[in-house]
């Protein structure tokens, strides 16, 4: 059964259409890369998934409910989570706090009881090494530390779905790693997963499935192997070869 | 003593109203001239009902209920606003109710004011004023001071930083910003309640741009959000301002030298707190 279904979703600004006719499943527990060069759609098709922005046209369905007129915050709770490509994180508050607001804002029938609220915090906090830094603005984190923050917080508040938007941008090579494995530990846990990325190796080791857009549409999906042959990739990337 | 007695009582009527903007301006960053018109709507709302009914209960809710209606407005039009749209909007709002109650002569008195606003029986002399609104006051700054520190507080804060990422994790703006205007404006039915019955007289200047200029400036001052340093700034602030009476000026300076000074005050306080006021925008 797919987790999440797009059927026909167009999104424009003006005469300017971004995305086009985007249609395709993701099933329940399955990882999926999103590929494709800069200005080819992928962050908006996520904004468009998140609640951020309305599709001009076409529906979405999760766990086979139309979600497509929900807000952003409703998408959330039904167990949608978003991990921003410059780091969906609260600056200003510290570490605690930013694992609280989201804890806090899981729908009543998910709620923690208040009494485990800080354990889970804590727990949270120890699953990335960040539990010194409890007390600490968030602010004050390298890159990488925040987005194990961020995303050891959206696990945490019980998100199913991960729209996981270039997780290794801005993060140094040691730190990639931690990222990759905690993109691991999703799949492990049953998670579906659907990431934007521009390392096409990263991409292969982890992902079950591979989507490339480019100038707002999808030209091409298959396995990460089937993806890399492919002629198509190359020209989208490196431009037609003259020679052939 | 007389005089310490008022400055104690401005200050503490004053102080839930503050307090209560602060989580719209200070802490949720949500910038509107929407205080004056709602001071404005909230006083006449409650003087008028009292000179009716001379009911204080009944002047109280009438107050209350003016407030809600009003913020409810602001906060309707700031879900549908840009920010500086907002400003602009809630501008004219202010005007046009400021308009509507200079002009109702019958019913308002229009720019004479209504004067000898009944007092409450327990708040005849100011040392009962400045106890009373005292207690008021201190009853604000600790429910203030929880609220910030709650979840509702965290979602405002984390709001203010960034919409979207908010609402990735699932906090509900509209919700929560509603929240914030509710509360702002029960803070302004206590002080609005208050104020006219402190002097006898419910006068429109009270309610013109100076005295959103102070709310402005504490607010600033105090560190934006902050619930202890606004409740410090406002207490000192008012001491300020009602200092300047002791300065050897003609009455007709007072005024103009006042303002002159908030100005300042205002000034100093912004580019000290730019980056709080003003971050800069993040990209998603």
């Amino acid at each position: 059964m797919a987790l999440l279904s797009l059927s026909d979703i167009s999104f424009g600004i003006g005469q300017h259409q971004i995305l086009r006719n985007i249609a395709f499943d993701v099933a329940e527990g399955d990882i999926v890369g999103l590929i494709g060069p800069n200005g080819s759609g992928k962050t908006t098709l996520f904004n468009v998934l998140s609640g951020f922005l309305k599709p001009s046209s076409g529906a979405i369905l999760y766990r086979e409910g139309d979600i497509t007129a929900l807000s952003a915050a409703r998408r959330s709770r039904l167990g949608i989570g978003r991990v921003f490509q410059n780091f969906g994180i609260f600056r200003d508050m510290t570490l605690e706090e930013n694992v609280l607001v989201a804890l806090e804002a899981l729908p009543k029938d998910r709620r923690i009881q208040l009494g485990d609220l800080r354990t889970v915090v804590g727990e949270t906090l120890e699953m990335v090494g960040l539990s010194s830094h409890a007390k600490k603005k968030a602010g004050c984190l390298s890159g990488g530390q925040m987005r194990l923050l961020e995303i050891a917080r959206t696990l945490k508040s019980g998100k199913e779905l991960f729209l996981l938007d270039e997780p290794t941008a801005g993060v140094s090579p040691k730190m990639t790693g931690q990222v990759a494995d905690l993109i691991t530990a999703l799949k492990r846990e049953g998670k579906t997963v659907l990431i934007i990325e521009h390392d096409l190796p990263f991409i292969g080791s982890i992902c079950d499935r591979v989507i490339v857009m480019d100038v707002g549409q999808i030209v091409l999906q298959g396995t990460p192997g089937e993806v890399k042959k492919s002629k198509e990739l190359q020209e989208i990337y490196f431009g037609a070869d003259p020679t052939t | 003593m007389n005089f310490a007695w008022h400055i104690i009582t401005l200050i503490a009527i004053q102080m839930p109203a503050i307090l209560g903007y602060n989580f719209v301006f200070g802490k949720g960053k949500i910038f509107h001239f929407g205080p004056l018109g709602v001071s404005l709507i909230t006083a006449y709302a409650s003087v008028l009902t009292l000179v009716h009914t001379q009911s204080f209960v009944l002047s109280f809710v009438a107050g209350l209920c003016a407030a809600l209606l009003v913020s409810l407005l602001f906060a309707w039009l700031s879900f549908r606003l840009e920010a500086d749209g907002l400003g602009v909007i809630s501008l004219a709002v202010h005007l046009g109710l400021m308009a509507v109650v200079l002009n109702s002569n019958v019913l308002t008195r229009g720019a004479l004011g209504i004067p000898g606003v009944k007092r409450m029986a327990f708040l005849q002399s100011v040392s009962d004023f400045a106890i009373f609104s005292g207690v008021i006051a201190v009853i604000a700054i600790i429910a203030a001071y929880f609220l910030n520190r709650s979840a509702f507080g965290r979602r405002l804060s984390a709001l203010a930083e960034h919409n979207w990422y908010a609402e990735a994790v699932g906090v509900n703006r509209r919700h929560t910003h509603t929240w914030a205007f509710v509360i702002a404006a029960i803070g302004s039915t206590f002080s609005n309640f208050l104020f006219p019955q402190y002097l006898t007289l419910l006068h429109p200047s009270d309610y013109q741009f100076h005295s959103f200029v102070f709310y402005i400036m504490v607010i600033v001052a105090g560190n934006p959000g902050s619930v202890l340093g606004v409740a410090t700034s406002t207490a000192l602030l008012m001491i300020l301002k009602e200092s300047i009476r002791f300065i050897a000026l003609p009455a007709a300076m007072i005024g103009p030298v006042r303002l002159m000074l908030f100005g300042a005050v205002l000034f100093a306080a912004v580019c000290w707190r730019r980056d709080t006021l003003f971050p800069p925008k993040r990209e998603v």
